[in-house]
């Protein structure tokens, strides 16, 4: 079985570079494996587009950070008390429906508008990936929640702030990670997307400058780039996720 | 002639890079339309046995050998009533007790005829055109057996077909296996851990050894049964509360109990 | 039937926003209607592109084309993704053949294939519909293959047992059982495909919603940006509800969801 992963991993790779290598694709536009990696440890080091690839990184990496853990700090808590307070749920959920479905990247035009090339811009963004997972895994947690976990702690005369906080929470726990990973994948997406088009620094700037100045392994090396950190996060927190899972047994 | 034979058949199964064995030198005879259950503690390999009948499984050392040829792989020849149902939840009833006879090219108006008829011997007229979610544990079992019984297989292999059903329920399928039994006779094996339940259906029951399990003893309840004429009671609970039949059911008990006690030294 | 209170408490909530938005851009002028438009300011901009249009097209025009390459890259993605999760759900070695590719390919986001796409295929329909596919091709697979793999082992054995030939193996118990978890992937392939095109065509494109919210931000015109906006929504709400449509015609006989 390993063996075959190895040989379909060569075989792409010797695809790619054999298109490549023997012009049947012009090297601008498909360069080898070997120039793109060459430019991704180039790009470690030396600037482009204004900053070093690692410090690109940092730039989004910062935005991104801000912005999914707002969308977190609202999502989460606001998701919890709609599937608490059923009132809330009603208010909220239609107006949450409506703005769902536009998709976070149309909300590139209005941030740069409201907020220039501030910082303010591309947190939106990321904002507007990250909270909807936030806030439906919290509160689909909530509301699930096995009811008799609720009627124990009812019996036990326990008000509402305490029941919430040390019964619903922690039942919700799983669903609430799971809604975390999911939303930090969207958020990274987001704010890829969101430098592509209002962005001084950063990945994504980085890349639509490697565009403009027809340098394919920039591109590709940004890509890389995105997709490594895309991969980390991810698995650090399906780590979180699995952690959490064992602990509750639910392994 | 449709009979299963276990012929010294074993079966070791891997974990952590050790193999453990499951069964050891299990030798059986179903004959044909025989009715034989086959009762044992907990993970001793009935369902094993059953399953390496049935062609999922294949044994480690010895032969499994229905109507005297070695099995290869799972056929319509060795139909299956599982626990869990396995009825298809996106096909209706009809089309899943159809679905056998399908995959064996029958042309639909014997088909129809058959499924009709299939039907209505189990009691299920009404529900030709319900899907499984819309239906009760009971009448999906039927379904099941429906599916089964109508491919007129050589050998039916039960795997614990009743329990993931509640007690009524139970009972009552229980009757129902014994007149369809009797209408339509055919070679079977049933798997349970319920010895009542053993008793009351089976010619014969063999008892197994905890893991790795063997055959322990064998038991002819069908001269019980006929000498002591259990059939002039129709009733399940009447039937169990005979006499022979207790004392049949004790026994089993008794050597079941021999191996929880010797487990826990 | 009568009005639950559920939904008059929402439709309470949308109108003391909307007049909340009305008092506070048109009434005090709290908020700056140079940056946030108000409600008149909205409809006057949705009348124009409507009628006279903007940027070169009227509302249904750039609806229809943002319309036409979603549904496009959605079906090619799904048309190709559907037959690969179910390959390689099955087909371990399959699996392992593929999966390494995969897992290099799955990392980069839809929207990070855009660069790419245009120093490929130049700013037309082409690029996007690349991209839409790249974006929609990734949950079709993952979803798919994950309902194969997550077949009731039972169901298989029963099909074994029944004497189940190859192709009617896969048209009648492979795919209805995996098919639940496939139409999840496709929702989530719709989603990816609306994001991607709409990102695609702001980054620059000849015609469709994008545009119009690319064009609006450059004339400083915040109120046709919220129409770009409302329009995307829509057009994403619609084609969503269509697809829930099909989900429910093709599986009849699961049980509602709430």
């Amino acid at each position: 079985m390993f063996l075959l992963g190895a040989a379909g991993l060569l075989g792409f790779l010797g695809l790619w570079w054999g298109l490549s290598a023997s012009g049947l694709v012009a090297k601008q536009f498909l360069p080898t494996p070997l120039e793109v990696l060459a430019r991704t440890l180039y790009l470690l080091t030396e600037p482009f587009a204004g900053a070093t690839l690692p410090e690109h990184l940092a730039r989004s990496f910062e935005r991104y950070a801000y912005g999914f853990m707002l969308a977190a700090a609202v999502g989460v808590p606001l998701g919890l008390l709609m599937g608490w307070f059923r009132w809330l749920d009603d208010m909220v959920t239609p107006v949450f429906d409506g703005l769902r479905f536009i998709a976070p990247i149309a909300w590139v035009p209005f941030a740069a508008l409201w907020f220039g090339t501030g910082i303010g811009g591309p947190i939106m963004i990321i904002f507007s990936g990250a909270f909807p997972p936030c806030l439906i895994n919290a509160y689909r947690g909530a509301r699930f929640v096995d009811r008799t976990y609720i009627e124990a702690a009812q019996m036990l005369g326990t008000g509402n702030l305490r029941t919430i906080l040390q019964v619903l929470l922690p039942a919700s726990f799983p669903s609430i990670v799971a809604g975390l990973r999911i939303g930090a994948g969207l958020g990274w997406q987001s704010l890829v997307g969101a430098e592509l088009i209002v962005a001084s620094a950063g990945v994504g700037y980085l890349m639509v400058q490697g565009q403009s100045n027809i340098s394919t392994p920039t591109v590709m090396a940004g890509m890389i780039a995105i997709g490594l950190v895309g991969l980390l996060i991810d698995v650090a927190l399906r780590q979180v996720e699995a952690f959490v899972r064992r602990r509750r047994g639910l392994a | 002639m449709s009979a299963i034979v276990f012929d010294n058949v074993g079966r070791r199964f891997e974990r952590n890079g050790q193999s453990f064995p499951a069964l050891e030198e299990v030798s059986l005879t179903v004959a044909d339309k025989e009715f034989v259950a086959l009762v044992g503690p907990s993970g001793c390999g009935k369902t094993t046995c059953l399953r390496m009948a049935a062609g999922f499984e294949m044994p480690s050392s010895g032969r499994v050998l229905v109507g005297g040829v070695p099995v290869h792989g799972p056929g319509p020849d060795r139909a299956v009533v599982f626990q869990q149902f396995a009825l298809f939840p996106w096909k209706n009833v009809t089309d899943n007790i159809a679905f056998g006879l399908r995959n064996k090219g029958m042309l639909a108006a014997e088909r129809q005829d058959r499924v009709a008829g299939i039907i209505k011997l189990m009691g299920l007229e009404g529900y030709e055109t319900a899907f499984p979610h819309q239906l009760s544990g009971g009448m999906q079992q039927r379904v099941a057996i429906a599916r089964a019984y109508v491919l007129e297989p050589e050998v039916l292999l039960m795997d614990e077909p009743f329990g993931a059903l509640d007690a009524q329920t139970r009972i009552v399928m229980q009757e129902e296996l014994v007149r369809i039994a009797r209408i339509n006779p055919r070679t079977v094996l049933f798997i349970t851990h319920a010895v009542e339940e053993a008793v009351y259906l089976a010619d014969r029951v063999a008892v197994m050894t905890r893991r790795p399990g063997r055959i322990k003893e064998i038991l002819d309840v069908r001269s019980v049964r006929e000498a002591e004429d259990w059939h002039r009671h129709t009733r399940v609970e009447d039937v169990m509360d005979l006499e022979s039949f207790v004392h049949l059911r004790t026994h089993i008990w008794r050597s079941l109990r021999e191996e929880k006690v010797d487990a826990e030294h | 039937m009568g009005i639950s209170r559920r939904s008059m408490i929402g439709a309470a909530t949308i109108a003391c926003l909307l007049a909340l938005w009305a008092v506070l851009t048109m009434v005090t002028g709290t908020i700056d209607t140079l940056r946030f438009p108000s409600p008149v300011q909205f409809w006057q901009s949705a009348k124009q592109i409507m009628t006279t249009g903007y940027a070169d097209g009227t509302l249904l025009s750039h609806a229809l084309h943002s319309l036409e390459l979603v549904v496009m890259g959605f079906v090619v993605a799904a048309a190709f993704g559907i037959p690969l999760g179910l390959l390689m759900g099955w087909n371990r070695r399959a699996e392992a053949l593929i999966n390494p590719v995969f897992l290099l390919i799955r990392p980069i986001p839809p929207l990070a294939w855009i660069p790419l796409a245009i120093l490929w295929l130049g700013l037309g329909d082409a690029a996007k519909i690349m991209v839409i596919f790249f974006a929609a091709f990734v949950p079709s697979v993952i979803n798919t293959f994950t309902g194969v793999r997550a077949i009731e082992p039972h169901l298989i054995e029963a099909a074994r047992m029944l004497g189940t030939g190859r192709w009617r193996f896969t048209s009648e118990v492979l795919v209805p059982a995996a098919a639940p978890m496939i139409f999840t992937g496709l929702r989530l392939s719709l989603q990816a495909s609306w994001t991607t095109l709409v990102a695609a065509e702001l980054v620059g494109a000849l015609a469709g919603l994008g545009r119009v919210l690319n064009v609006a931000q450059q004339d400083i015109y915040p109120s046709m940006v919220m129409v770009g906006m409302a329009a995307v929504g829509a057009l994403g709400w619609g084609t969503t509800r269509v697809l829930a449509a099909i989900e429910s015609r093709a599986m009849p006989w699961l049980i509602v969801r709430a």
